[in-house]
């Protein structure tokens, strides 16, 4: 289902929105980049072509929540989980990449296990999309399933064309938030929308190819060739709209839970003081493995969604998508 | 002069000089550049110098232990290995040290986003107020230093930045770094891209006990962020490198600059500057202020 509106009028409808939801979209900060922030008027929204350093990702698996407290209370002992989410929330501005991310997410933390604190936050947010027209140097969706216009994990899906915004709606939800927009495009309209995505496609210039399993290569000397630049730092895995892995530590009384990376050397240390991946070889193979051959095994897609941010931003340029590409299966 | 290096590094490979050379090559972008480490004669084509070249790479040293390590440096990079030589981290006769005259690196982030290509080169703020032309001590020099006139501007003040912070009020100063240190997202590639940073086991890690929260929160953001500063006092040497790999832009060299400054004011120390100076905060002096006892 398509709708069209004039920048004005969207702008209205987001001011509108923000008497029911919170709503949430990716800001400029001179100097310092794109974040996704709670906005408070739709003047706020930076809904230009730049990529948010964060991914939306950290609105549903928090970097770090509470997840329950539990201890002694006047001679009982008590247990008590942290209240859920219970605000509608909006994201808007969201990438086709990011949503797709959490489409992967979903797979981990609301499937068979159930992930409160996750679950209540993907039911309270409704999100919409902006496709992508002039992907950056770094992005590879097109290689992995993904592409800059694609509306998997959205409620609705923006494309800015012109004065206009034509607007796919998805889901239910989507139709609901969006019915104050009645007007849907003409003949004319839809087939510049058409061209519009087909331009989008083809500006994704950066092409890989991924080899359909690495278990040969498992013991390849190539790991420990691509890895020795590695920092062993976390931007990464915490940049990563589809990284998932966390530690639990106590503080106070009450459990936390909070990012951990492979690339961390403690990361797999264990108690005895032994370290099943004690160089960056091992840990660097790790995330490989686990985005390009683990989870395809597990869940029947990789765990990347071609994004970019992990080449964007690592400090030392390593790139996993040449890596991958030039894998010696 | 990347000729001149490539040729430098073949020849010192070929002569078993060193096992190996941690320099610089062109990234996959095939504009930037990245870290490499050749230990081949055809690996030595790939070495490139230019103002790509950001990175410090004395935070490599210690992967190679046992090694003799040959290592393109800055001027501004090799006061972190004469740290490290003070502070017995690095042995000097596994090191063989290649100056290479610096063009003064750009601002990576000042870079366009959607392609990263640099119109015109913008310089790292660290480059700008930059005094030092010749590296205090080297093996090989690639290319003889000169001045970059776009560079260090004369009267330019490098404690700008921080003088600015120190006119406002604690509760305005207070207001901005919570607000910086509120993007932190604990990362910690500040401290693994830090050639100082070398604890076997980081006070961020501890967690029997633990000395601040490991959350994101301001607690624990506020502490891990003083905790590096302050950790780095009389040892950081202004290479810029955890402002550069911070991926939220925090301005932690603002930091890191009022502790050189306070040090400098209060004990006439600079850090790197030679291999025998004593390390400032391991060694007491008579004539050390002491005002601060009440």
């Amino acid at each position: 289902m398509l709708r069209i509106a004039q920048k004005e009028e969207l702008q209205k409808m987001i001011d509108g929105f923000l008497a029911d939801y919170e709503v949430i979209g990716p800001r400029e900060l001179p100097g310092k980049g794109i974040f996704y922030q709670p906005i408070t008027n739709a003047q706020d929204l930076y809904l230009g072509e730049r990529f948010a350093i964060e991914p939306v990702k950290k609105f549903f698996f928090r970097p770090s929540e509470y997840l329950f407290e539990g201890g002694l209370k006047e001679g009982s002992e008590f247990l008590e989980g942290i209240p859920l989410a219970q605000n509608k929330r909006m994201i808007i501005g969201v990438r086709p990449c990011e949503a797709r991310g959490l489409a992967l997410l979903d797979k981990i933390f609301n499937t068979e296990y159930k992930d409160e604190a996750y679950v209540s936050l993907r039911e309270k947010t409704i999100l919409v999309g902006l496709s992508c027209q002039a992907p950056g140097k770094d992005c590879f969706c097109t290689s992995i399933g993904g592409s800059p216009v694609q509306a998997r994990g959205m409620d609705a899906l923006i494309f800015s064309a012109g004065s206009k915004y034509v607007i796919e709606i998805i889901t239910d939800k989507g139709k609901d938030i969006f019915d104050t927009c009645p007007k849907e495009p003409d003949k004319e309209e839809i087939k510049a929308w058409e061209s519009l995505k087909e331009k989008s496609n083809a500006a994704l210039r950066k092409k890989i190819k991924i080899p359909e399993s690495l278990d040969n290569i498992f013991e390849s000397g190539y790991w420990g060739k691509v890895s020795s630049a590695c920092i062993s730092c976390g931007v990464c895995t915490y940049l990563c709209p589809t990284c998932h892995c966390f530690d639990l530590v106590d503080e106070e009384r009450k459990k936390l839970r909070c990012y951990d990376g492979c690339a961390f050397s403690d990361f797999t240390l264990e108690a005895s003081g032994g370290n099943p991946r004690p160089t960056k070889m091992e840990r660097y193979r790790q995330r490989v493995f686990h985005k390009f051959d683990y989870f395809k095994k597990n869940f029947g897609e990789h765990l990347c969604v071609g994004c970019g941010r992990c080449i964007r931003h690592c400090p030392v340029k390593m790139n996993i998508a040449e890596i991958v590409d030039q894998a010696p299966v | 002069m990347s000729e001149e290096l490539k040729n430098k590094a073949k020849e010192l490979l070929t002569n078993k000089k060193v096992d190996l050379i941690i320099g610089y090559q062109r990234a996959a972008d095939g504009v930037l550049a990245a870290p490499c480490f050749i230990d081949s004669q055809d690996d030595a084509e790939k070495l490139i110098w230019d103002s790509y070249c950001v990175y410090n790479l004395a935070s490599y040293l210690k992967d190679f232990p046992a090694k003799r390590k040959g290592i393109v440096v800055k001027v501004c990079d090799l006061k972190s290995i004469t740290v490290l030589l003070q502070e017995n981290q690095v042995k000097r006769e596994e090191l063989l040290i290649i100056a290479a005259s610096c063009p003064g690196v750009i601002d990576e982030k000042r870079l366009n986003p959607l392609d990263q290509q640099a119109q015109e080169i913008v310089f790292a703020g660290k480059c700008k107020t930059c005094k030092t032309i010749t590296p205090a001590y080297y093996d090989i020099l690639i290319n003889e230093p000169q001045k970059n006139d776009k560079l260090s501007e004369i009267g330019q003040d490098e404690y700008e930045p921080v003088r600015k912070l120190e006119a406002k009020s604690i509760e305005e100063r207070f207001k901005f770094w919570e607000s910086e240190f509120s993007r932190c997202i604990r990362c910690y590639a500040c401290r693994q891209i830090c050639p100082l940073c070398y604890c076997p086991k980081c006070v961020a890690e501890q967690i029997t006990p633990g000395y601040f929260s490991k959350g994101v929160n301001l607690e624990g953001n506020l502490s891990w962020n003083i905790t590096r500063a302050m950790h780095l006092a009389g040892r950081c040497i202004d290479c810029g490198e955890c402002e550069r790999a911070c991926p939220v832009g925090i301005p932690l060299r603002d930091i890191n600059k009022k502790i050189e400054k306070e040090i400098k004011e209060l004990f006439k120390y600079e850090a790197g500057l030679s291999v025998e100076q004593k390390p400032l905060l391991s060694c007491f002096d008579k004539s050390d202020p002491e005002d601060f006892i009440k």
